[in-house]
């Protein structure tokens, strides 16, 4: 059987972000050999259009004779549940030396669950932020939203500083009910304050997920002549010219340091923390990430 | 700093390379718009301090490179000032005298003397003018000199230089003057000079005398290498061993004599003796400035045989005379015994009075026993060192049976005349151990001759004895003029019947007359001394002269085999040892103290009989015990303790007396040595050739290990 889970350049290739939502959300299935449009989603779904490989158990017979559409029935631990999808956008997230930037990359895996949850029926919203708000489509499941949401994924821009705490607490003020929020953001230079923001949300029954996306160069330094380095974001004017092969060490350590600090910090707010690097095919991000939220369910 | 190539400095430019090629490097760096600013600061801030470090280790190094390489290729040199004397620099024929001494090997702060000393003479030869010639005679006595002919091959000097070892033997330039002196005689240089590289000690300048440089005699130059400050030194003078009879028969003392020669007194200086390697008593004792003390260590032998006893005092800068060493003989004991032929009632007029009391006397150590010749068959003679029979009439047939196993097994056997004496029962009984047989009594009558004042005078005719040949050990202790025996009158005495010569035997003593007086003979493992007159005072007045009583106590410690001290068993470093060969002994074994052995073979050129019964060892080079083995007629080998010897250093070589100014022979004023000091050119490349390759090998570590550990956190 062959795999669907392709590399961030190869989906990069593909013609729309709703091709490639679809494909990474096939290939992440095809690894749980589980039909995608099966419904197997247990969370997302209020709910879910019948399809081939469904528990016909499960039909909401009722559902059927008022639409004349197969639906599942729903959980009874299952509740309603609105996912926010929080992408940074800021000028940090525009690097990416040999292949997309983590921004791309990002908003790939935010377009493959914003498809994932609209197959699902499930509504889904997005932000897109810098130091402020820089676009926000609220949650919705009617047809044409997920249309523009892919569209705004497509089209956003690097620019700006990293707000993410800003966001987050913009978030928490339209999530009025108990939310999914997942935030994409390299965390980079996130302030001290986005911690308490975190435990914040997650204080008011909100489920969050945090995806730290870095480049594999913000992991190994894998230059190998003297570079002047220059901060990417606005007001920064940190400069360093070195020979990066004497600071290698260093910096892998300083970046090991880095994620071990978020993922501790995460599991302190009970937040759950994901990790990918932009040449990780996402599918298998977004596999992995199900098979969390799978195992957290059990 | 002068410099051969000075062009080629131009080549230091490049020193500015390494500096230039790190700014155009960074000036090259590639921009990166980077998002992880942060973890890089903090990586950099983590290996800052340390890559600066590297930086300018390397930019120090790859600097200190561009700039050796051309400084090395411009060939720089300086001129020092040489501490020669100028005379060095001229054309002439010169004889280097290196003392190599004793007091030549005490440490200092720069190494020995003898160390300082060659690299002078190193120094003075390599500084010889290219045509002159140069011979090398060593300082210490009867060294042979490494180059006894002027030779213009300076390596092969300076190889015969190097190889020169710093001998144990005392100075003699006295000696070393004169064959350089000879040396130079036929040279057909203008100038002749000799250096004499030492640390001018008195003691090896003794009758020094040179021939004037006005009459064509040599000049002389003294480098001395002592720094002029005074040594101080302690040394052991003296080591003799002596019976001890309050410890009993096998009992010895053992005297060390301890000379301190610095200014201060020395107080508790440790004093250990040792017997045949085992340290057996320590003490201690103080030592006045300038002044001498003695240690006396009281010990009981075990076992006969020779032992060697070995003192050593806490050691200073010169401990090759911190020990001192001689050999001790327990063989038999020295239990005396006097057999009187003529007792009388009155004591004085007893045969043995003289005797007993010369043997008796105070420190002697001897165990005297007299008995009378009818009782002499019951004693067991073979507990005794020695036995004198004095004036016996006839022994038995028993008692000479007795006398001469006695003898032939190794005893010591003293027999003198008198009118008792049954001549022919004598010859007849005793002819196995008579060193000749006994003859007429004569009568003297020569005039006695004057006699000093207050003497009393026996007017009757005597003789006196002939000149001593003190080199027979009973008499090596009395003076050259043999006082003490020389005064003694003779009476009476009794001739001997002439034998033709031989192996062992011969006369110790001679009256003028030519008669024998005291004759020696080897029996066996015996000896035998048969003096022809009496020891009371009927035939002559020797009893009661001044040399009767070393002269028996040395006859009785010379037939019992006994120590009289260092004397008769130890010598100096460098002195050659006679070694008599017994009869079966074919070639004698000499065993220095480091283990060495030579086999030397008695001369068979040799036209005496006597001259093929000895060997002579020369290389007594070293202090210490030196063994002696004999290869027998039957091709067996096996020891010979009684021919065992010591070592020891010439006292005069601890004795650190300088040379005082006004008696060097240096300090005649001659123009010759006068002048500017030379100049010597000291090259500098070669220190900047290796500084270059030791650059080259660090650059190339740290950039090695640089780039393998790139600052591992």
């Amino acid at each position: 059987m062959p795999t669907l889970a392709l590399d961030p350049q190869d989906i990069a290739r593909l013609e729309s972000m709703s091709v490639r939502a679809r494909v990474i959300v096939e290939g992440a299935f095809a690894g749980l050999h589980q039909n995608p449009h099966a419904g197997a989603s247990i969370e997302f779904a209020e709910h879910k259009e019948y399809a081939p490989g469904d528990d016909i158990r499960r039909i909401d017979w009722k559902a059927v004779g008022r639409v004349d559409r197969y639906y599942l029935k729903r959980f009874e631990d299952e509740t309603e549940m609105r996912t926010f999808l929080v992408l940074d956008a800021s000028a940090s997230m525009g690097y990416g030396r040999r292949g997309p930037s983590k921004l791309t990359y990002g908003s790939y895996l935010a377009a493959a669950l914003a498809y994932l949850l609209a197959q699902q029926g499930d509504p889904a919203g997005l932000l897109l932020f810098d130091d402020r708000t820089r676009q926000y489509l609220p949650p919705r499941t009617r047809g044409g939203h997920i249309r523009d949401l892919l569209i705004a994924l497509e089209a956003v821009t690097p620019a700006g500083r990293t707000e993410p705490g800003r966001a987050l607490a913009h978030v928490a003020e339209m999530a009025d009910r108990r939310s999914l929020i997942v935030l994409f953001t390299d965390l980079l230079d996130a302030p001290a304050d986005l911690a308490d923001r975190l435990r914040q949300v997650r204080s008011r029954g909100n489920d969050v997920v945090v995806f730290q996306i870095l480049d594999p160069d913000e992991v190994e330094l894998p230059y190998d002549e003297v570079t002047a380095f220059e901060a990417m974001e606005p007001d920064d004017a940190r400069r360093l010219l070195v020979d990066p092969r004497d600071l290698a060490a260093s910096f892998r350590r300083e970046s090991l340091a880095l994620r071990e600090r978020w993922r501790q910090i995460c599991v302190e707010a009970r937040v759950e923390y994901q990790f990918a690097t932009t040449v990780e095919p996402p599918a298998e991000v977004l596999r992995a990430f199900l098979f969390a939220r799978q195992r957290a369910r059990r | 700093m002068h410099f051969v190539a000075p062009s080629l400095l131009l080549g230091l430019l490049a020193a500015a390379l390494p500096a230039l090629i790190h700014r155009i490097g960074r000036r090259r760096a590639r921009p990166i718009r980077f998002a992880a600013m942060e973890l890089l600061l903090r990586a950099e801030r983590e290996v800052s301090a340390r890559r600066r470090l590297r930086d300018v280790l390397l930019l120090i190094v790859r600097t200190g490179l561009a700039m050796a390489l051309p400084l090395a290729f411009a060939r720089p040199f300086v001129e020092v000032k040489s501490d020669l004397p100028a005379v060095t620099g001229r054309s002439q024929s010169a004889v280097v005298v290196l003392d190599d001494s004793a007091s030549m090997r005490r440490r200092g702060h720069d190494g020995t003397p003898f160390e300082v000393a060659r690299a002078r003479a190193r120094a003075v030869i390599d500084h010889l003018s290219p045509d002159s010639e140069v011979a090398l005679v060593l300082a210490s006595e009867g060294a042979t000199a490494p180059v006894a002919e002027l030779s213009s091959d300076r390596a092969r000097v300076l190889l015969a230089l190097d190889a020169v070892p710093c001998s144990a033997r005392r100075a003699d330039f006295a000696a070393a003057l004169r064959r350089a002196t000879q040396i130079l005689t036929g040279s057909p240089h203008g100038d002749r000079l000799i250096y004499a590289v030492t640390d001018l000690q008195a003691t090896g300048w003794q009758e020094v005398s040179l021939p004037p440089a006005a009459a064509g005699g040599p000049e002389l130059v003294i480098l001395d290498v002592s720094g002029g400050a005074p040594w101080e030194n302690r040394a052991i003078v003296g080591l003799a061993a002596e019976p001890a009879p309050e410890e009993g028969a096998q009992g010895i003392a053992v005297v060390a004599e301890i000379a301190n020669f610095a200014a201060e007194p020395v107080h508790a200086l440790g004093v250990t003796l040792a017997l045949d390697g085992v340290e057996v008593a320590r003490g201690f004792v103080d030592v006045p400035a300038h002044g001498h003390a003695r240690k006396r260590f009281v010990h009981t032998i075990a076992g006969g045989g020779a032992h060697e006893a070995d003192a050593v005092i806490d050691h200073d800068g010169f401990p090759l005379d911190d020990r001192r060493a001689c050999l001790v003989e327990a063989s038999r004991g020295l239990r005396v015994l006097i057999v009187d032929g003529d007792p009388r009632t009155v004591r004085t007029e007893d045969e043995v009075f003289f005797l007993e009391a010369a043997l008796r006397a105070g420190g002697s150590g001897f165990s005297v026993i007299t008995t009378l010749a009818d009782d002499l068959g019951g004693r067991d003679l073979a507990s005794f060192g020695a036995i004198f029979l004095a004036n016996v009439n006839r022994p038995t047939p028993a008692v000479a049976a007795a006398l001469v196993r006695y003898v032939e097994a190794g005893g010591g056997l003293f027999i003198s005349v008198g009118d008792h004496i049954d001549t022919d029962a004598w010859n007849q009984e005793l002819k196995k151990i008579l060193p000749q047989p006994l003859g007429l009594k004569r009568t003297a009558a020569a005039s006695p001759g004057a006699h000093p004042e207050g003497e009393t005078v026996d007017l009757r005719p005597a003789e006196r004895l002939a000149p001593i040949d003190r080199r027979h050990p009973l008499l090596s202790a009395f003076p050259a003029q043999g006082d003490g025996l020389s005064s003694a009158r003779f009476f009476q005495f009794m001739l001997l019947t002439p034998l033709p010569d031989a192996p062992g035997r011969r006369v110790v003593l001679r009256y003028e007359s030519g008669a024998p007086a005291l004759v020696e003979a080897e029996i066996g493992r015996g000896r035998v001394l048969l003096l022809t007159t009496t020891v009371d005072r009927e035939w002559t007045d020797l009893p009661i002269r001044p040399g009767f009583l070393p002269l028996v106590q040395e006859a009785a410690r010379y037939l019992a085999g006994a120590p009289s001290g260092e004397a008769t068993s130890a010598i100096a470093v460098g002195q050659k040892r006679e070694i008599g060969l017994d009869a079966d002994d074919r070639r004698i074994e000499i065993v220095r103290p480091n283990g060495d052995s030579r086999w030397l073979s008695p001369a068979s050129h040799a036209g005496e009989a006597r001259a093929r019964r000895l060997v002579v060892f020369t290389e007594t080079d070293e202090p210490g015990f030196y063994r002696v083995r004999a290869a027998r007629g039957d091709g067996s080998v096996s020891d010979r303790p009684d021919a065992a010897f010591v070592v020891n250093l010439d006292v005069r070589e601890s004795d650190p007396a300088r040379l005082p100014d006004d008696k060097r022979p240096d300090r005649v004023a001659t123009p010759a040595l006068a002048g500017p000091a030379p100049q010597r050119r000291l090259e500098l490349w070669h220190a900047l050739g290796a500084a270059a390759i030791v650059l080259v090998l660090l650059e190339s570590l740290l950039t090695l290990r640089f780039r393998r550990g790139r600052f591992k956190p």
